[in-house]
């Protein structure tokens, strides 16, 4: 990867971490989303829908309710993305998923521990706050808002690094760990996306909706 | 009543930032606070010197919790509330009860309902061959219903102030609630296949054996504990075991 490379990978994992949470939930946090413009940036845009497509079947198993703690899909994917390109075989991506899921669950637990941190400025503002003062208001808000940027290039840059130390040492491994990982890696995605959808379909009534859109998927399968 | 001409506009691009200072001492309320300081800033010009408005501000940054997306409902409702002379304690109460219904409405329509729908419509278009547009098109299409959303929600906030449980009853948006999920299971269930085919495809029988073994083991196991295992944990211990197994079998 060249540096102009890594410098758009960061500034694009920093939007997508930031996005998840606290600027705009427009969506670049997606896998989908953050796999294929990765990819679009290091001119591997197969690499980046495939990754993307992998990590958005495991994001469906995730629901963002309230205080709930989850893994952090975004900046995992673009480092599994950049991993395979690094990597330079159509097969690497299982042992990037791999890699990439682990950068999710540091991801993850560097929310809780930005949370945390915001609880304590606030409860050191807590006074102001109480009083209505506007610029206290602004700077503890403001500041969530920066520690959020700084936690999400900090990953990013983690994830990369991490992608660059698996694509040096994954280098020597036989060719059938490459094809067995992306065997396993697509297996479990496919567990979770059902899994998901199996908890988000509501009542059982739904179930004739679902059969529904298998039958016409599958009619479409059998005339493609 | 004050005659205030709404500062709607800043309120809404505040909104974005709502979960900006997320914490678990007052969940999104100082984002709930910053943004529903436009909207007060008539109190200041007021005989007590600008005390009611920084009341105000201080109520509007206390704990609130609910779906970012609905969020503006109970900005524009306390808001109005506040300009309206409405008592502190009434919006004490107002506040605290919006947070339940605006969490369970939007976890609904958003979270399991708008954002699977077209990310099982995107996957589908991705499995039969689109490129980066149909990424784009994700992009575009949810965020017309995303903001169009945000921006009805704190209109009508506005507009209804301590009334706003009525704004809950809409019509379209309980219409969109009863058919966002089936719809959901339909585009889920019609991009299964095709997903599961762009998979599976280039892969030899072995491999493809491989992957439909860990596919049925990894959904026992997550219909089995649900909630203690998680997918993420699943998915490393496959691609770990079949790295080893890779290994072994080379």
């Amino acid at each position: 990867m060249t540096h102009l490379e890594i410098g758009l990978l960061l500034a694009w994992g920093t939007l997508v971490g930031v996005d998840l949470v606290s600027v705009g939930q427009l969506m670049i946090a997606r896998p989908i989303v953050a796999g294929t413009i990765a990819g679009l940036l290091l001119g591997d845009a197969a690499s980046g829908i495939r990754l993307g497509l992998i990590f958005e079947l495991f994001q469906f198993d995730i629901l963002p309710f309230g205080a709930v703690r989850y893994p952090e899909y975004g900046p995992a994917t673009i480092a599994a993305v950049a991993a395979t390109h690094l990597m330079k075989r159509p097969d690497a991506w299982g042992i990037a998923t791999g890699m990439g899921l682990v950068v999710a669950v540091v991801a993850g637990s560097s929310l809780h521990w930005l949370r945390e941190l915001n609880a304590r400025v606030v409860r050191r503002a807590a006074a102001a706050l109480e009083a209505g003062d506007v610029r206290v208001l602004a700077r503890v808000h403001l500041g969530g808002l920066a520690r959020d940027a700084v936690r999400a290039l900090v990953v990013t840059t983690l994830g990369l690094l991490t992608a660059w130390l698996v694509a040096r040492d994954a280098a020597e491994l036989p060719a059938r760990v490459f094809s067995a990982t992306a065997a396993a890696s697509a297996g479990a995605a496919l567990a979770a996306a059902v899994a998901g959808l199996l908890r988000l379909k509501g009542p059982r009534s739904n179930l004739r909706w679902l059969a529904a859109g298998l039958a016409g998927g599958m009619a479409v399968l059998w005339f493609a | 009543m004050v005659r205030v001409k709404p500062r709607l506009g800043a309120a809404l691009l505040r909104l974005f930032t709502v979960q900006g200072s997320w914490n678990y001492d007052r969940m999104i309320g100082v984002g709930v606070g910053l943004a529903e300081e436009p909207l007060l800033r008539e109190l200041r010009s007021g005989p007590d010197n600008g005390a009611a408005y920084r009341a105000a501000v201080a109520r509007g940054a206390r704990f609130f919790n609910s779906h970012p997306y609905l969020a503006g409902l109970a900005v524009g409702a306390a808001a109005r509330a506040e300009l309206d002379g409405a008592p502190p304690e009434q919006i004490e109460r107002l506040r605290s009860a919006l947070c339940g219904p605006l969490g369970a409405m939007g976890d609904r329509l958003v979270w399991t309902g708008w954002l699977p729908l077209l990310s099982a419509a995107t996957l589908a278009a991705l499995a039969l061959g689109a490129g980066w547009w149909g990424v784009a098109a994700f992009l575009v299409i949810y965020n017309l219903g995303h903001v169009a959303l945000r921006w009805w929600a704190l209109r009508a906030g506005w507009a209804a102030g301590t009334q706003v449980v009525g704004a809950l009853r809409n019509p379209v948006l309980q219409r969109a609630l009863g058919a966002v999920v089936p719809a959901m299971a339909l585009v889920f269930g019609f991009s299964l296949p095709l997903v599961t085919r762009a998979l599976v495809r280039q892969f030899p029988l072995d491999l493809g054996i491989v992957c439909a073994a860990v596919a049925a083991v990894g959904l026992a196991l997550l219909r089995w504990r649900p909630g203690r295992i998680a997918s993420l944990w699943m998915g490393l211990g496959a691609v770990l075991l079949a790295a080893v197994g890779g290994w072994l079998w080379r």
